[in-house]
């Protein structure tokens, strides 16, 4: 249904097509952070897949910053994609990224901010986002959203550079996950 | 906090179980919890899973075909293992999207603006201005693609 061309693949060519296509086609993905304690915490998020750097980007607002201030503590997170409704895939498989990132302390408003190979990715996911939810124009056109909504669209910008990979073809957790390291890439 | 889970873990198929490798790294997949009448949640994970013993969480997630329709909540706890049986012990039940009705929407702009605010305080920056006509031009441009 979309009209939107996918991203290139991208610098992962040890990545079975259809991995690729998890990440540029599921909406939503689960991100392990770890707060005091080590303590591993989980909510679902809309990852962006930068192709070109061969990482993931997830933008979150300074008004839900736990996430962030997690990272900052401890870089080490996971990304799980296990979730393919919305993705137009048939019998996708689970993707597991396991690696670092970093959320700097710089707020962006605008996504015209971001370098232009990134910036391309996001307004393919923002336009997606935006064809499936019409209702998005309220928050746009209506003064009183933008005034209680504002801060939702003021971003950290996360960004995940994977060391691990791991994938269950068709979603199955009952077999061992197939497996990339990147320091193996190159 | 029990009231809670029996009232909402069955609206899912699946959770995500989210814990640590011997490493410290966080490593996650999907498994079926069941009530083990005994304060637990009853897991069956296969042999390969590389988790540890301690802290862990459960997360259930779902939205619709259009991204809307969000339900979430997260357990916060402890991960056993009993013999070859694993049994995650629920501490705190965190509500997400979708739980809570109005007030809880209500909460979440409340809290999401004085959040906001402390974080600019703190690090003394301004509030930056939302490019509402930027988003705006995105949105009509999806639109007519859309249109064809």
């Amino acid at each position: 249904m979309s009209k939107i061309a996918d991203p290139p693949v991208g610098l992962l060519p040890e990545l079975p097509v259809e991995v690729v296509n998890v990440f540029n086609r599921f909406f939503t993905a689960e991100l392990t952070t770890l707060g005091r304690g080590n303590v591993p915490i989980t909510w679902p998020v809309m990852p962006i897949y930068w192709a070109q750097r061969a990482a993931f980007v997830v933008l979150t607002s300074i008004g839900l910053p736990q996430k962030a201030f997690n990272i900052r503590r401890h870089p080490e997170v996971s990304l799980l994609f296990s979730y393919p409704i919305g993705s137009d895939l048939v019998n996708p498989p689970a993707v597991l990224v396991q690696g670092t990132a970093a959320a700097p302390d710089e707020v962006l408003v605008s996504v015209m901010e971001a370098e232009p190979e990134l910036l391309e990715v996001i307004l393919l996911q923002t336009r997606k986002m935006i064809q499936r939810q019409p209702a998005m124009a309220l928050y746009m056109s209506s003064p009183i959203t933008r005034y209680l909504m504002d801060w939702y669209f003021m971003r950290l910008m996360v960004t995940i550079t994977p060391h691990t990979i791991r994938w269950w073809p068709g979603g199955d957790f009952s077999i061992s996950p197939r497996c990339l390291e990147l320091s193996d890439v190159g | 906090m029990w009231a809670e889970i029996n009232r909402y873990l069955p609206r899912f198929k699946s959770a995500v179980l989210s814990g640590l490798e011997a490493e410290g790294r966080p490593f996650s997949l999907r498994c079926r919890p069941q009530p083990d009448g005994a304060g637990g949640l009853r897991l069956e994970l296969p042999a390969y899973v590389p988790l540890e013993a301690g802290p862990a969480s459960l997360l259930c997630h779902s939205h619709n075909e259009n991204l809307w329709n969000l339900l979430s909540f997260v357990l916060r706890g402890q991960l056993e293992k009993e013999g070859q049986a694993w049994v995650f012990r629920p501490e705190q039940f965190i509500p997400g999207a979708g739980i809570g009705g109005l007030i809880s929407y209500v909460r979440f702009l409340r809290d999401g603006r004085r959040t906001t605010r402390r974080y600019l305080e703190k690090r003394g920056l301004d509030r930056p201005r939302v490019p509402w006509q930027e988003m705006q031009e995105i949105f009509d441009l999806a639109r007519r693609e859309v249109a064809g």
